[in-house]
């Protein structure tokens, strides 16, 4: 198939068919999806400020309950009262009844000596008055102490008050249970990856982190942290091994521990990814739907116009062929006339001729000679010649000018290879082997012998075509078949070994104007004329062929009625 | 009996000359013109049965000079001459008035054949006017003087 001449036009239809409704979608799911990413985001952020801020509160009620515990049995009890192991393991157990969170209890002297002890250690008689949480204490009146190990060697943190009694001061020291602790702050859960942990000021574990970070360690990631007034500060930031966690973090109020929330940034905005995930498979199946109906609807109007303009061709090549044709008749038909007159004294001159040499004949004054003979023989063929010349004239005429056949009754049995003859030099020329196979009982027909003729010679020239187009110079073969058929009728059959015609042209052959020659070669009529002059006799034509193998006519014509005399 | 006097009318004039020779050989009194103009002319001064007239002429055409050789002597028979494409006009000839058509080219047979046809027409409508003038004859002949006369 030749390129269409449309397909700048189909780019342009095909381009805005799809560029438009695709640019629309694509506009309203990215707008739809930035309203809701970030609303999403900043209520996923909200919910960890809340989370942290809730979390905060929690441990910071913890811590100062049991500060406040511990403040209670300070202010109950004198330094004498406490100093009793029996009042201080009772005291240790209302303690712990408060809460699980107390290991054991300590008192301690102003020299910072353990007077007494009740717990699951031995550490009365240990000196403290260098360690880090007494100094603190004896200055501060109150101190919540960073994890550490201490002399059990246990990572534990303490909460100590100081009193001073009647000049006398002295200092009560609980150890809270870290296990315990620790689970407080980490029940924290927030999707799969939420987790909860505090830092000291030093960036020092102070509770476990799920995700891997030990007691005591130093969490290797910098953290932004908040001033302790501003609250809480949310933000997104790498952590170690580069994987983006939203953050939360947040100071206590009872010491200065950092409470860390985080949770890896795809599980915090998974319902993010989920909205991403159905956008896009949106697009996509609506870019596929615009896409698929856009190259149908184009290809659908570009065919429409390649039909239109393909008919628009077709009826004008009809047109300009039918006025060729029409042109061709008339100058035809001219010239035909013109032949005519000249025809005309030729055949009176040769008449003449031969009556005068009848009359030089008949007087003796020419004796009978071979010469003579020759000399008769030759303008005997002067007078055929001109006869044919006249027929060749009236057949153009004919074609030119529907003009009334003359009817007569046609003997096939010579007429056929009459006009056999007149095709056996070309057949002859191209290396075809021309047969006849003529029937006895081949009736006469009634017709017009320059139609039948012209019938006949068509099928031979286009048979003879179709031969050299497939054997070239030899191997040609052209049968003629006559004979009586059924109903009193005679058949002519022309066979022939040639290309054959496929079942597509076969069903448009007697069309007027179809032709399979190029251009200017064929007008497409020859056998159209010939079907509307079998037609005409009352017979019917019909062709089989098979491509490659050749073609057979069969012409069928009902028999003279006055006998097969002509 | 009379003898059949024909007259060719055609532009062409070697088919005119050579006809003229073989009618003459076949015995025929033959007379020639090459135009209409000319056949009318010749026919004031002949007596002409049968005319040959050709249809396309140039000048005055067959059609134009058989209306006026039939408006002058009806009784002169003539056989139009034409060429294939001119058939209408050889029917609107016939309608005129002629008697018979040929289509060139023309067999001399034909011809031939034709003009005698033509010839027996004109004699048995002779052969009528005749007994109508016999029958008249008794009746005024100074009426019939006249009429022969006028001849």
């Amino acid at each position: 198939m030749k390129k269409s001449p449309y397909g700048k036009l189909k780019r342009v239809i095909l381009a805005s068919m799809i560029l438009v409704p695709l640019a629309t979608l694509i506009l309203i799911l990215g707008i739809g999806y930035y309203y809701f990413t970030t609303s999403l985001e900043s209520s996923t952020i909200a919910t960890v400020k809340r989370i942290v801020a809730d979390h905060r509160h929690m441990i910071d009620s913890f811590l100062s309950n049991r500060k406040a515990n511990l403040e209670f049995i300070l202010h109950s009890y004198s330094f004498k009262d406490l100093a009793d192991p029996e009042m201080l393991h009772k005291t240790l157990k209302r303690l712990q009844k408060e809460s699980d969170a107390f290991v054991d209890i300590g008192l301690f002297n102003e020299e910072g000596m353990h007077v007494n002890y009740q717990g699951p250690y031995r550490l009365v008689g240990k000196d403290y008055a260098e360690a880090r949480w007494f100094k603190e204490v004896m200055t501060q009146g109150a101190y919540i102490s960073d994890v550490f190990l201490g002399y059990r060697r246990i990572p534990h943190f303490i909460i100590a008050l100081r009193k001073t009694e009647n000049g006398q001061i002295w200092v009560l020291r609980a150890t809270i249970d870290t296990q315990m602790f620790n689970q407080l702050v980490k029940s924290v859960r927030i999707g799969k990856t939420g987790e909860a942990y505090l830092l000291n000021a030093e960036g020092v574990f102070q509770t476990e982190r799920r995700s891997g970070g030990n007691l005591m360690e130093k969490d290797p990631e910098k953290l932004k942290t908040p001033s302790p007034q501003t609250g809480i500060k949310a933000f997104i930031a790498e952590n170690i091994k580069g994987e983006p966690y939203l953050y939360a973090t947040t100071w206590l109020r009872e010491k200065d521990w950092l409470l860390v929330v985080r949770q890896e940034k795809a599980d915090a905005f998974r319902f993010l990814h989920t909205a991403a995930y159905i956008i896009v498979i949106v697009a996509l199946l609506g870019g596929g739907a615009i896409v698929g109906l856009a190259l149908f609807l184009t290809n659908r109007i570009i065919r429409r116009m390649e039909r239109m303009d393909a008919e628009r061709e077709q009826l004008g090549g009809q047109l300009i062929r039918a006025s060729r044709l029409a042109e061709l008749g008339e100058m035809a038909t001219g010239f035909a006339h013109e032949i005519n007159n000249p025809l005309q004294v030729m055949k009176s001159e040769q008449a003449l001729m031969d009556s005068i040499l009848l009359d030089v004949k008949d007087k003796g004054t020419l004796k009978p000679s071979d010469d003579l003979k020759e000399l008769e023989d030759s303008i005997q063929q002067i007078g055929l010649q001109t006869g044919r010349c006249a027929e060749i004239t009236q057949s153009i005429l004919q074609f030119g000018r529907q003009s009334e056949p003359v009817l007569q009754d046609v003997d096939l049995r010579t007429f056929i290879p009459e006009v056999t003859k007149m095709v056996e030099k070309k057949a002859d020329v191209h290396g075809i082997s021309l047969k006849q196979r003529i029937s006895d009982d081949l009736p006469p027909v009634h017709g017009d012998r320059g139609q039948l003729q012209q019938v006949l010679l068509n099928l031979f020239n286009n048979a003879m075509d179709a031969i050299l187009m497939r054997h070239g110079a030899e191997g040609g073969e052209l049968v003629v078949e006559a004979g009586a058929g059924e109903e009193s009728k005679a058949y002519i059959r022309v066979k022939d070994n040639g290309i054959g015609i496929n079942a597509g042209d076969l069903k448009r052959i007697f069309t007027p104007f179809f032709t399979t020659k190029p251009p200017g070669k064929g007008t497409g009529l020859g056998l159209s004329v010939c079907y509307g002059i079998v037609d005409k006799m009352g017979g019917t034509m019909t062709v089989v062929s098979e491509k490659g193998e050749g073609s057979i006519f069969t012409i069928t014509l009902p028999a003279a009625r006055s006998g097969r005399s002509e | 009996m009379e003898e059949m006097k024909m007259m060719l009318v055609d532009d062409e004039e070697r088919f005119l000359s050579t006809t003229e020779k073989l009618l003459v050989r076949k015995g025929y009194d033959v007379l020639t013109a090459a135009s209409g103009a000319e056949a009318l002319e010749k026919l004031r001064t002949h007596n002409v049965h049968v005319v040959i007239l050709d249809v396309k002429m140039p000048g005055m055409d067959g059609i134009e000079t058989l209306r006026a050789i039939k408006k002058e002597y009806p009784l002169v028979e003539v056989i139009m001459l034409t060429g294939h494409a001119t058939v209408e006009s050889a029917v609107e000839g016939l309608k005129a008035g002629a008697t018979d058509y040929l289509m060139k080219p023309t067999e001399v047979e034909d011809l031939v054949r034709k003009a005698e046809e033509a010839f027996a027409k004109r004699e048995v409508l002779e052969g009528k006017i005749r007994v109508a003038r016999t029958r008249a004859m008794g009746k005024s002949p100074r009426e019939i003087l006249e009429e022969t006369g006028g001849r």
